[in-house]
């Protein structure tokens, strides 16, 4: 398939990026200094205060084990700190399918008796979703890429079951149009990447948002087609055979675990992350906003003298341009009005399909 | 809603830390090493502490090129929270409630 050598094109370009501007902008700092930095850009805007307090206080730390100590647990601190406003209800939804594919697949290993090899697979795809509750929990922690995530999610979603005609077999057995490898691998990707840029206001926002979008969908697909095989087992189409029942069910958990769990969070991060580089370009939008990602504005009030003096800090959200900057009320009627005429042209699309 | 809940063991390890010089600023790194916590357990609660009004903080400028560094102390709410706390509720040292399960 084309897509493979594309994705790899286009991971190679990525690293080449990076390392080409580490030799311009220098070196970067070491990793127990690198990765607060990171995870602290994941507090909330009025716990930034706090994010600088940690890289403050790692900086007059000697000894690298026990920086190592320290950054770990600021990074655990960073991630769980509240308040995570709609950050929460999201994760919750997240774990929710999480934990609902996973029973469903043990229910699936109970009903068809798949035995204890079975386990294997459970275990794999146990890891898979924790993996993706994490990488969901980090993405929905930066400011503005809930909503555009989440909505990118519903895109990507139900063009992957509008591709099957949201019918349970095709999913199992993926019987795609013609349009639908285009449309799923490239176009709804770059769509959602694009569209993530613009609501965002940078590159940054609309690579998170593809992200928070591959991610949400591939769980929410994956309990779908879970659903699938728990519903018809080992049955199907007449031209379905030829193998015993335990193959056939093993078969198709194998296939929605590289299909769903892979294959579409894997092209949907990377076209997304490509089309937002490339509508960033385009729109002469920034690549980060810097205002969100790491307070710098904290360190300005302070004083010369090595007296302590608080300083008071600016709580405001961080800066944020695009649709997010729009009036509430003219950012639901957008939202809405996008989820209506998405239902409408997934499910026109998926039952001709 | 403001929760009333009995702080924990480890919370009162901080406080008790704080408490023993209440006009003396500590950094975050010396009170977990103090009270044997770590990071990840210290700053929430010192953010919740902070979010109660029980610590003030405040900022010294950073040596050099080094960033400025974070400094906690009680404030006189907190020094009225820490003299009103139980004494069941005190531990003995102000080290981490795992070494007083250790000395029974």
């Amino acid at each position: 398939m084309l897509i493979i050598p594309i994705m790899l094109l286009g991971i190679a370009v990525a690293l080449f990026r990076r390392s080409s501007q580490a030799v311009v902008y220098g070196p970067r700092p070491d990793a127990p200094l690198q990765l607060p930095r990171w995870a602290t850009g994941l507090l909330s805007a009025q716990r930034a205060e706090w994010g600088q307090a940690m890289l403050g206080e790692l900086a007059h730390i000697e000894g690298r084990a026990r920086r190592w100590r320290f950054t770990i647990g600021c990074i655990g601190a960073a991630l769980l700190l509240p308040p995570w406003g709609r950050a929460s209800g999201a994760v919750l939804a997240i774990v929710a399918v999480a934990v609902g594919s996973l029973g469903v697949y043990a229910s699936v290993i109970i009903r068809y008796r798949l035995g204890t090899s079975s386990l294997i697979g459970a275990a794999i795809v146990a890891t898979f979703l924790l993996g993706f509750v994490l990488a969901a929990v980090v993405a929905l922690r930066r400011p503005g890429v809930a909503v555009p995530g989440l909505l990118g999610c519903l895109v990507v979603a139900l063009a992957w079951m509008a591709a099957s005609g949201f019918t349970f077999s095709n999913m199992i057995l993926r019987v795609w149009p013609a349009w639908a490898l285009p449309l799923l691998f490239i176009v709804v990707p770059a769509v959602v990447g694009g569209l993530g840029t613009v609501w965002g206001g940078n590159a940054a926002a609309g690579r998170r948002t593809a992200r928070l979008a591959g991610i949400s969908a591939g769980v929410a697909v994956y309990l779908y087609g879970t659903v699938a095989v728990a519903v018809f087992g080992a049955g199907g189409p007449a031209d379905d055979s030829g193998f015993s029942a335990t193959y056939k069910i093993n078969d198709r958990l194998g296939n929605n675990l590289i299909f769903y769990l892979a294959l579409l969070p894997l092209v949907t991060a990377t076209f997304g992350w490509s089309a937002a580089a490339l509508t960033a370009r385009i729109m002469q939008l920034p690549d980060h906003a810097d205002a969100a990602d790491l307070p710098a504005a904290s360190y300005v009030s302070m004083t010369r003298s090595y007296v302590p003096v608080t300083v008071q800090y600016d709580t405001e959200p961080a800066i944020r341009g695009g649709v997010a900057a729009w009036p509430r009320s003219a950012r639901v009627a957008l939202v809405s009005s996008a989820v209506v005429g998405m239902f409408a042209l997934a499910f026109a699309t998926g039952l001709r399909g | 809603m403001q929760r009333n809940r009995p702080p924990s063991a480890q919370t009162v390890s901080v406080l008790l830390a704080l408490a023993a010089d209440p006009t003396q600023w500590r950094y975050g790194y010396d009170l977990a090493t103090q009270v044997q916590l770590k990071s990840g357990s210290l700053y929430p609660i010192l953010v919740r502490l902070a979010d109660r009004g029980l610590l003030e903080t405040a900022w010294e400028q950073g040596e050099g090129s080094r960033p400025p560094r974070h400094l906690y102390r009680l404030t006189s709410t907190g020094r009225d929270y820490v003299a009103a706390l139980p004494a069941v509720r005190r531990p003995k040292t102000v080290a981490h409630p795992h070494n007083r399960l250790s000395e029974a």
